[in-house]
């Protein structure tokens, strides 16, 4: 058992689902708030939520914004990786991701699942 | 215990009452960095489910859930800082 507790939250819906999009926010949210070290990762679909400016526009009925839960996660230690290939297939660069977020390749990815306590997929 | 428990003084009173899940626990969490170990903090939820919340989470962090006082359309849910 390592001394800290991981959670990795994987994202891959965007805009175009709130609440799919939401839920891994507030999960990542209860867990660094649990104080478990929390990796984001988005893929797909889910990287829209990390271009500049996108998760302020998402509010799902009964849930906290996901712009305010992006933000406390950020403060509260939480990494966002964001996929590579993903990345490209859209045209973006780090630029136009939010401040924090890190472009990595699959490997990576598997590094951080394989070292977690859990995982979830959304 | 309800007496009890009305007669606590928080250190640190919270509002979070009209914030969604997970706002209330967010802001227990953020709260209790101003709080002395063995200080209590009280938090304020229009959630039904903040409670139960808050009592897992004090549970796994080392605080101690001291309970809730139901109060007008919202729920005053009172934790001691363990550590």
């Amino acid at each position: 058992m390592a001394d800290h507790e991981k959670l990795v939250v994987m994202v891959t819906h965007g805009p175009e689902d709130p609440e799919l999009a939401t839920i891994p926010f507030a999960m990542a949210g209860a867990a660094v708030a649990s104080d478990v070290d929390v990796v984001m990762g988005f893929q797909g679909e889910g990287c829209e939520l990390v271009k500049k400016g996108v998760a302020e526009t998402i509010h799902a009925d009964e849930f906290a914004p996901l712009g305010e839960l992006l933000e406390t996660i950020k403060e509260m230690g939480g990494q966002l990786l964001v996929c590579s290939p993903c990345i490209k297939k859209r045209h973006l660069t780090e630029d136009d991701l939010v401040d924090g977020a890190e472009i990595v390749a699959a490997g990576r990815f598997v590094a951080e699942v394989t070292d977690a306590t859990n995982s979830l997929v959304y | 215990m309800t007496e009890t428990l009305t007669e606590l003084t928080a250190a640190k009173v919270v509002d979070a009452r009209g914030a969604a899940c997970p706002g209330p626990l967010l802001e227990a969490k953020k709260a209790m960095g101003g709080v002395a170990v063995g200080e209590v903090l009280e938090l304020w939820s229009s959630d039904s489910q903040t409670k139960n919340d808050v009592q897992a989470w004090a549970a796994k962090v080392g605080h101690e859930f001291l309970g809730v006082e139901t109060a007008e359309g919202y729920d005053r849910v009172l934790v001691r800082r363990g550590k």
